[in-house]
C-alpha cells in the first residue's frame, strides 16, 4: 500500500504544474488583443464561479450548460473538461477554464457552443481519443487514492464514452458487467484493456480472440460469456 | 565315388590304345578322348549318381569306339581342339607336332576305312524309339537297358545326337500331350480328378526318368555341349507345361480343385493332404506355381478370411474371436509346411492376418478391450497383444489402454462419494494394471510409459484433493492401532503409495496435509513406529530433495530435543523443589516454522497446571535465554484418574476435557455458561469438548482423546487455505523475479517462463490474477505502446 500511494503522488506531481502565470503574462504583454480575450474568458469564468470557492462548481456547470443548450451528462461536456484538463469532477479552475477556453478560441458562450462540433472532431482523431478515453475513467476518480470505478459508474461511463463509437460491443460488455458477479469495481488496466479490445477484436465473432494473451481476465470471461450465451 | 568312375573310364582308354597298334599312332586322339571322359566325369557331378558305371561300355563295344574314333581322327581333332579351354588345346597342339612324320601309317588305316552298316541310325532308333514306347505304355521291353544305353552311346559317338535328340522330344511330346489330352473332360468330382492328375505326373516323372538313364550320353555329350538345348528332364516338363497351356480346362480345373481342398480343410474336413503336396510341388516343378496357383490361392485365402472376419466379429465375442485367430494363422502355418511352398508362407500369413485382424483392429478395441481389462483377463490380453504386435497395431492398443484407464479412473478420482476410498482403489487399480502390463504386454516400455502417464492424468483430474487424501491415507496407515499388519507389509503400503504420490503436481497440498497428521501422530503420541515415519520421511526426501522434508525432520528433532529437555526438568532442582505433588508432566517444544500453525486458544488452567507451567518455563529460560515459550492448549492431553462407582478408572482425554472435568471435582452440576466461565474456553471449541464428554456412546469414558485426533472441518479448509496462500505467494514472487531480470517481457514469455518455475499446477487465468494483481500494486505496468508487454516498475 506504501508503495501504491507513493506513486499516486508522483503521477500528480507530474500533471499538475502544467501553466505558470508567467507565459500567461508574457502573452498578455506581447498583444493586447489576446489580453482583451483573456480577460472575456475570466470574466465568462467569474459568471459561472462560486463566489466563495473561485471555482465554477456543479451548479455552475449546471448553468453553462443550459446556456449553451447542451445537457450537462452530454459527453461534449466531457470533451470540454478534457480540452481544460480538467483535475476535478465537477469543478473547472480558473486556470483550467482559460486553457480550454483559449485553445479554442472562445469567449463567450456562444463561441464556446460553436467550438463544441470542432472539439468533437478534435476528440474523435484516433491519435487523441485514447487519450480522452483514458482521461474519463482518470475524471471519474473522485476520492483521494481512489483507483477503481463500480461496476454502474463505468456502465454509465462507457456508454457515454465508447457508446457512439462501439455500440455492440458496450452494450453487451454492459450487459455482462451486470451480470457477473466477480467483479465489483473496474480499474484502469481493465478500463484500457476494453478499448484495445473494441478496436482489434472482430466483434461480434470474436474470432481473433485469443486468451493467451495478455488480455485482462475480465475480457477472457466476457468473451467466455459471449460464446456460451451464443451456443 | 567320382575317383572309381575316372579310374574305369581312364583305364578303358588306356587298354583300349594298347588293343590297337593303330591307335598309338594317334596321340592327339587319345589325348582328346580321355579328356572328353574325364571332361564329363568333372563337369557333370551327377554322373555317379546316376549310375554310370551300370553302363560301362564292354570291351566289344569299345574297340567300335576305338575303331570309329579313329576313322574319324582327321575331322574331329580340331573340332575338339576348338571347343576344349585354351590350356588344353595348346597340349594337344604341341603334343601334335613331333609325331607329324608319322603320318603315313595313318594314310595306311584311313584307306581300310570301316562304314556303319547301312541303317545303322534307322535301326537303332527303331529299338529305342520301342523301348520308350514300352516305357510309356509301362510294358516290358525285349531289350535291356544295357544295350539300349550302347544304343544311344553309338548314335551320339556317330554324332547323331541331335537327331536323336529330335526323335526322344517327338516321341515324348506325343505322348505327353494324348496324357494331358486323355484328362480333357474327365471325372467331375474334382478329387477324383485331381489324383488323376497326379497319377499322370508320377506316372510322367518316373518314365522321363527312365529315358533319361537310357539316354543318359546323350544328356551328357549333345546337350551340354549345344547350347539352347534343354535336358531330357527339363525337356519333359517343358513339354508338360506347353501341353498343360494348351488345355486351359486341365489346368484351370486342377487350380480350382486344390483351392477347394483347401478351402474344404478349412471348413473343417479332412483332405488328402499327400495329393495336395503332389501337385502342388508339381506346380512347383513346371515353375508355374507362383503364377497359376499361388495367386488365386491368396485371393481365395484373402476372401475366405475377408467373410470369415466379418461373420466371427459378428458372432463371438473378441475373446473366442481372438483365440479363433489365432488358430487360424498356426493352421495356415502348419499348411505351409505340410503342402505349400514355403516361399507361400509369408504372403499367406499377411493375407490372414490383414483379413482377420488389421481390418478388425478397432472393431476388436471397441468391443473387447474394456471387458478384458475389467476382467483381468491376462490371458486374453496376452492373445491380443501377442496378434497386435504381429500387424503392428500394439500402437492402437496402447491408445485403448490409456482411454481404459481415464476412462475406468475418472470413476475412482470425480466420485465424491467414494473419496473414502479412493487411495485404496487407485492402488488396487494401479496393482491390476502393473500385473497385466507384466503378464499380458511383456513389460513393454511404451506401455508402461502410457501407464504412468494416464495415472498422472488422472490423479491431477482433481485439484488438491487426491493429495490430500493419498496423505490422510498415509497417516491412517502410520497411526497407531493398525493391528494385523506387519512392518514388511506396511513398509509395502508406504512405497505403493509413493509411487501414487509421484503422479501429484500438487506436492505442496500433500505436503500441509502430512504434516498436519505427522504433527498429531507425534504429538498425541499415536504413531505406530517411528520406524515407519523415519522410512516414509526418507522416501520423501529422495522422491522430493531435502528441501522438502527440511521442516518434516525437524519435528522429529523437536521430538526427540524434548525427551531430553523432559529428562534434564525432572532432574533439575527446581523440579525437585516446587513442584506440586501428584502431577507428572511431559513438554513437547516445538520450533516455529516446523510445525503448522495452531490458532491460539484461551483457556484457565487448574491451578496445580499453572504452577507447573510457570516452573517449566523458568527451567526452560534458565537453560535457552532469549526464547519465548506459548502454550499449545489445544494440543496437550492427559490422563486422569477418576473414582466412580464401579471403580477406579483412568481416563485419557485433552487438556480441555481435563479442565472441565476437574471443575467436577467441586461441584455437582454447572451449567454451559458456568462451564464457560470457569474455563474461558471459546464457545465453540467448548461445545465440541462437551460433546465429546457427554454425547459419546461411553459418555465420560469416551474413547481416549479420539477428539483430538479427529480432523476439524476448520482444520482442513484452514490447512487448504495455507496451501493456496503460499501458492499466490509463490507466483508473485515468482513474477516479481523475472520481471526483475528482465525488465520487460511480454505476457506470452513471462507465462511460459512461470510455468517452468512454479513446482505446483496453476490455470492461466490464475496467473493473470496475480499479474493484474501486481499491476494494480503498481509492480509492474502494461507497456504504454503494446498492452501484450509487461514493463518492471522498479
Amino acid at each position: 500500500m506504501r508503495r501504491s500511494a507513493a506513486r499516486k503522488t508522483g503521477q500528480s506531481n507530474s500533471t499538475a504544474p502544467i501553466t505558470s502565470s508567467a507565459t500567461d503574462l508574457f502573452r498578455s504583454a506581447s498583444s493586447k488583443a489576446s489580453s482583451k480575450e483573456m480577460e472575456r474568458i475570466d470574466n465568462l469564468f467569474y459568471s459561472y464561479a462560486n463566489r466563495s470557492s473561485g471555482l465554477i462548481d456543479p451548479e455552475g456547470i449546471e448553468n453553462l450548460c443550459s446556456d449553451m443548450e447542451v445537457d450537462h451528462t452530454d459527453v461534449r461536456i466531457l470533451m470540454l473538461a478534457w480540452k481544460m484538463k480538467a483535475e476535478k469532477q465537477g469543478y473547472f479552475t480558473l486556470e483550467e477554464w482559460r486553457r480550454g477556453l483559449k485553445a479554442l478560441r472562445a469567449d463567450t458562450v456562444n463561441k464556446l457552443k460553436k467550438a463544441l462540433p470542432e472539439l468533437e472532431k478534435e476528440v474523435k482523431r484516433p491519435s487523441n481519443f485514447v487519450d480522452f478515453y483514458s482521461y474519463s475513467f482518470r475524471y471519474c476518480l473522485t476520492e483521494e487514492k481512489q483507483k477503481s470505478i463500480d461496476i454502474e459508474s463505468i456502465c454509465q461511463l462507457l456508454d457515454l464514452v465508447l457508446g457512439s463509437h462501439f455500440r455492440a460491443q458496450v452494450d453487451y460488455f454492459i450487459e455482462y458487467l451486470k451480470i457477473q458477479n466477480d467483479y465489483k469495481v473496474i480499474n484502469m488496466d481493465q478500463w484500457m484493456g476494453f478499448y484495445h479490445f473494441c478496436t482489434e477484436i472482430s466483434f461480434p465473432d470474436l474470432s481473433n480472440y485469443d486468451p493467451e494473451l495478455a488480455w485482462p481476465l475480465i475480457l477472457d470471461n466476457f468473451v467466455e460469456w459471449m460464446q456460451e450465451k451464443r451456443t | 565315388m567320382s575317383l572309381p568312375t575316372k579310374r574305369s573310364a581312364t583305364t578303358t582308354a588306356t587298354t583300349s590304345s594298347s588293343s590297337t597298334s593303330a591307335t598309338a599312332n594317334f596321340p592327339p586322339m587319345k589325348k582328346a578322348k580321355s579328356q572328353a571322359v574325364s571332361a564329363c566325369s568333372s563337369l557333370d557331378p551327377s554322373c555317379n549318381k546316376n549310375g554310370l558305371h551300370h553302363f560301362i561300355p564292354s570291351t566289344a563295344a569299345d574297340n567300335d569306339v576305338v575303331f570309329d574314333s579313329s576313322s574319324m581322327t582327321l575331322d574331329d581333332d580340331p573340332k575338339l581342339d576348338d571347343r576344349s579351354p585354351p590350356p588344353a588345346a595348346n597340349l594337344s597342339r604341341k603334343k601334335a607336332t613331333p609325331p607329324q612324320p608319322a603320318k603315313k601309317l595313318v594314310i595306311k588305316l584311313v584307306k581300310a576305312k570301316p562304314t556303319l552298316p547301312a541303317h545303322f541310325e534307322v535301326d537303332t532308333w527303331a529299338k529305342l524309339q520301342s523301348a520308350i514306347k514300352a516305357i510309356f505304355l509301362k510294358q516290358p521291353d525285349s531289350c535291356d537297358l544295357e544295350k539300349l544305353y550302347q544304343a544311344v552311346n553309338d548314335l551320339c559317338l556317330h554324332k547323331m545326337g541331335g537327331n536323336l535328340y529330335q526323335r526322344i522330344e517327338k516321341e515324348c511330346e506325343a505322348h505327353i500331350s494324348s496324357v494331358l489330352q486323355s484328362l480333357v473332360g474327365q471325372s467331375p468330382d474334382l478329387v477324383v480328378f485331381l489324383s488323376l492328375v497326379e497319377r499322370c505326373w508320377q506316372d510322367l516323372c518316373d518314365q522321363m526318368l527312365m529315358i533319361r538313364g537310357i539316354a543318359l550320353y546323350l544328356d551328357r555329350t549333345y546337350v551340354k555341349q549345344t547350347p539352347n538345348v534343354r535336358s531330357l528332364w527339363d525337356m519333359g516338363l517343358h513339354l508338360f507345361r506347353k501341353h498343360l497351356a494348351l488345355s486351359p480346362e486341365v489346368e484351370h480345373k486342377t487350380v480350382t480343385g486344390l483351392l477347394r481342398m483347401i478351402e474344404r480343410e478349412r471348413l473343417g474336413e479332412s483332405v488328402d493332404r499327400t495329393l495336395l503336396n503332389h501337385l502342388l510341388k508339381m506346380f512347383t516343378a513346371l515353375g508355374i506355381y507362383a503364377e497359376s496357383f499361388e495367386r488365386p490361392f491368396l485371393d481365395c485365402t484373402s476372401e475366405f478370411y475377408a467373410a470369415e472376419g466379418m461373420k466371427y466379429m459378428q458372432q463371438s465375442d473378441v475373446p473366442d474371436y481372438l483365440k479363433h485367430v489365432e488358430m487360424r494363422l498356426h493352421e495356415e502355418h502348419e499348411r505351409c509346411l505340410l503342402y505349400l511352398d514355403a516361399s507361400t508362407r509369408k504372403p499367406l500369413i499377411a493375407t490372414a492376418e490383414r483379413q482377420l485382424l488389421e481390418r478388425h483392429i478397432s472393431a476388436i478395441l471397441d468391443k473387447g478391450f474394456m471387458m478384458l481389462m475389467d476382467g483381468h483377463r491376462t490371458e486374453d490380453l496376452k492373445r491380443m497383444y501377442s496378434l497386435f504386435l504381429r500387424v503392428n497395431a500394439l500402437e492402437s492398443l496402447r491408445q485403448a489402454l490409456s482411454s481404459y484407464i481415464r476412462r475406468a479412473g475418472q470413476g475412482i478420482i470425480m466420485d465424491e462419494e467414494k473419496d473414502k476410498d479412493m487411495v485404496s482403489s487407485l492402488l488396487e487399480f494401479k496393482a491390476s494394471l502393473d500385473t497385466i502390463w507384466e503378464e499380458s504386454f511383456s513389460k513393454n516400455e511404451a506401455f508402461c510409459n502410457t501407464i504412468k502417464d494416464a495415472f498422472e492424468h488422472l490423479i491431477n483430474l482433481r485439484q488438491n484433493r487426491p493429495a490430500e487424501l493419498i496423505a490422510k491415507f498415509l497417516d491412517e496407515k502410520l497411526r497407531a492401532g493398525n493391528k494385523g499388519t506387519s512392518e514388511e507389509e506396511l513398509e509395502g503400503t508406504l512405497d505403493k503409495v509413493l509411487v501414487l504420490f509421484r503422479f501429484i503436481q500438487g506436492k505442496d497440498v500433500f505436503e500441509a496435509f502430512y504434516k498436519k497428521d505427522l504433527a498429531k501422530r507425534l504429538l498425541l503420541g499415536k504413531s505406530a513406529s517411528i520406524d515407519a515415519e523415519k522410512s516414509m520421511i526418507s522416501k520423501l526426501k529422495t522422491e522430493c530433495g531435502s528441501q522438502f522434508t527440511n521442516k518434516l525432520e525437524g519435528m522429529f528433532k523437536d521430538i526427540e530435543l524434548s525427551k531430553e529437555i523432559n529428562e534434564s526438568f525432572k532432574q533439575s532442582s527446581q523440579a525437585r523443589t516446587k513442584l506440586p505433588s501428584g502431577i507428572e508432566m511431559s513438554v513437547h517444544v516445538l520450533t516455529t516454522g516446523y510445525w503448522p500453525t495452531y490458532p491460539p486458544m484461551d483457556v484457565r488452567l487448574p491451578h496445580e497446571l499453572n504452577v507447573y507451567q510457570d516452573i517449566f518455563k523458568e527451567f526452560y529460560l534458565s537453560k535457552y535465554s532469549g526464547r519465548r515459550l506459548m502454550w499449545q492448549n489445544s494440543l496437550g492431553h492427559c490422563v486422569l484418574k477418576a473414582e466412580f462407582l464401579k471403580g477406579k478408572k483412568e481416563l485419557a482425554v485433552s487438556l480441555f476435557q481435563t479442565v472441565v472435568l476437574m471443575l467436577f471435582n467441586d461441584a455437582q452440576k454447572l451449567s454451559f455458561q458456568d462451564i464457560k466461565d470457569a474455563t474461558s474456553i471459546e464457545d465453540k471449541e467448548l461445545r465440541r469438548t462437551l460433546q465429546s464428554l457427554a454425547c459419546g456412546k461411553v459418555r465420560v469414558l469416551q474413547k481416549v482423546n479420539a477428539i483430538q485426533m479427529k480432523e476439524t472441518v476448520e482444520e482442513n479448509t484452514s490447512t487448504t487455505e495455507r496451501v493456496f496462500q503460499d501458492r499466490q505467494y509463490q507466483v508473485d514472487a515468482a513474477i516479481v523475479r523475472i520481471m526483475k531480470t528482465r525488465k520487460v517481457l511480454s505476457h506470452t514469455l513471462l507465462i511460459t517462463e512461470l510455468f517452468q518455475q512454479l513446482k505446483f499446477p496453476i490455470k492461466p487465468a490464475d496467473l493473470k490474477k496475480r499479474i493484474e494483481s501486481l499491476i494494480d500494486r503498481e509492480y509492474l505496468e502494461r507497456d504504454k505502446s503494446n498492452p501484450q508487454i509487461y514493463n518492471y516498475l522498479a
